[in-house]
């Protein structure tokens, strides 16, 4: 019975082919829409996670610190923040001098004011606003530390950022799966009008509304599927071109690629129950 | 197996059937005989369901008129076999396929039995050798044989007819009546709507006359027209 619902989904396709193309390419259109910006949110949140990975707390030591009295707090600091660098006065002192590029400016500093610190590369867990702020606090408590930098401002933008790109995709997303469920709820309104006869001689014969609808809802979900690959096709052609051009462009993940095509699927699945249940009422008899 | 009970069928302000009561039994012939307009083709939409009586009850098996799920409609449909006037086959498909589509819509039997049952019910009309044949390939006698093996193909216990002959020249129309009442004789019950006469006396069975909606007598074969349509 399978085959038989398949051979049927086929036979409407071929019957109908001038629907079925025009809804293929509207598809495509929109699922190709839908996976450019997918493609470029994916890069941007790569970005945004490499960013996020290189975020790290300074942590400002009072000069007074005796070596032994560090060494307890860079043990506690990597047991609960992450892991610790050490950065003592001299070296800041040369770091700054090479960031200068002229070392010889320093020469008439006569003492070195920079304190030494500790450079904390935060757990993933705590990469976010909120818990980089309670760890700055509960940083600060240590009486060896004399200040914790963090860039509070940056880091809370990066983030605002991520969120704007994911609730854009989602609009996106949702519009298009809107588009697709329109585009095919219309293509199979009139495919099933233009087969109107034989599903109203179906409807006589006794066939239930599944028996009529199963081989339309196929030929909607084939449509889809194919569409989404065809737009899958177009993203990986786009891609290529521009990663030429632009450095370490990436090609959405297959994960996301098969979850792009089974969404496009699914709206196709529910855009033919919609369509049907409603046009099969009115057409059989 | 189908009764009326005092069903009045309107359509907006015309009137279709007129308190009509009328019974059949299993395996029972029952021709309506009646001109144009009289209410024979809303007798079998109210059989099969496509229409509801305005007033009364209608009853085929253990299905009652009223508010039938559309579930339980095509399950009453599955039950019947119907033959059409203008035949109602589906252009794109081989005779074998229109059969075989009977077959697969009444869901009771396996792939694999599909093709010999469309066999079967083929080699009971003669029509066996067009089976590859597309509809629009075959003669309007032809065509009605088709039809009436896609009806027949699930062995109904009641065969529905429509003007069977009503597009057939006489040879052809023959051969269907021929036809029709070797599968009344094969147990199935009959139920004919027909302008014409001949078809009644034919097929030698209880005649109902229909006149504007309504029953107007009761007869034997004999008491039908002896020949024409009835107008």
């Amino acid at each position: 019975m399978h085959a038989f619902y398949l051979r049927e989904a086929a036979r409407s396709f071929r019957q109908h082919r001038g629907l079925a193309y025009t809804a293929i390419v509207s598809l495509t259109a929109a699922l190709t829409l839908s996976g450019v910006l997918l493609l470029l949110t994916h890069n941007a949140r790569v970005t945004l996670r490499l960013i996020g990975d290189r975020r790290e707390m300074v942590v400002y030591l009072k000069d007074e610190v005796p070596s032994s009295q560090r060494d307890v707090l860079i043990g506690r600091l990597t047991d609960l923040y992450g892991a610790v660098t050490y950065v003592s006065k001299e070296q800041a002192w040369q770091e700054f001098g090479r960031q200068l590029g002229d070392p010889s400016l320093l020469e008439a500093v006569d003492d070195n004011p920079l304190p030494g610190s500790l450079r904390v590369k935060l757990k993933p867990e705590l990469l976010n606003p909120a818990a980089m702020e309670q760890a700055a606090n509960q940083i600060s408590q240590f009486p060896e530390v004399d200040e914790v930098r963090y860039g509070q401002e940056w880091v809370r933008r990066l983030d605002q950022v991520g969120a704007i790109l994911v609730k854009g995709t989602l609009a996106v997303g949702a519009t298009v799966a809107l588009a697709i469920i329109f585009i095919l709820y219309n293509t199979l309104r009139l495919t099933v009008l233009a087969r109107r006869p034989q599903v109203e001689i179906m409807s006589r014969l006794g066939a239930t509304d599944r028996f009529i609808a199963t081989p339309f809802v196929l030929e909607a979900m084939f449509e889809a599927a194919l569409s989404a690959f065809l737009a899958l096709a177009l993203i990986f052609g786009l891609q290529q071109v521009m990663a030429a051009r632009v450095v370490g462009l990436v090609f959405i993940p297959p994960a996301t690629a098969l979850a792009f095509v089974g969404t496009a699927i699914a709206c196709a699945w529910l855009a033919a129950m919609l369509a049907l249940s409603r046009v099969l009422r009115a057409v059989g008899p | 197996m189908i009764t009326f009970e005092r069903v009045t069928k309107r359509y907006g302000e015309r009137l279709a059937l007129d308190d009509l009561s009328w019974h059949m039994d299993e395996g029972e012939a029952v021709v309506f005989l009646g001109p144009n307009g009289s209410g024979k083709t809303s007798i079998l939409r109210l059989v099969t369901h496509e229409i509801q009586p305005t007033s009364g009850v209608a009853t085929v098996g253990t299905f009652r008129s009223g508010r039938l799920s559309r579930g339980h409609r095509a399950l009453l449909r599955r039950t019947l076999g119907i033959v059409y006037e203008d035949f109602r086959l589906l252009n794109d498909r081989t005779v074998f396929e229109n059969v075989a589509l009977a077959v697969r819509i009444a869901g009771r039997f396996a792939e694999a039995n599909v093709a010999p049952r469309v066999q079967f019910a083929l080699e009971e009309v003669g029509l066996l050798s067009k089976r590859d044949a597309f509809p629009t390939e075959l003669s309007a006698g032809e065509k009605q044989r088709a039809a009436i093996a896609r009806a027949i193909v699930n062995r109904p216990a009641v065969i529905l007819a429509d003007e069977p002959t009503g597009a057939l020249e006489e040879r052809s129309a023959a051969e269907v009546i021929a036809l029709l009442k070797r599968i009344h004789g094969e147990g199935a019950a009959l139920l004919v709507v027909t302008t014409r006469a001949e078809v009644a006396i034919a097929l030698s069975t209880r005649v109902l006359h229909l006149a504007q909606g309504r029953l107007e007598s009761a007869a034997s074969p004999a008491g039908a027209a002896p020949t024409g349509r009835v107008r």
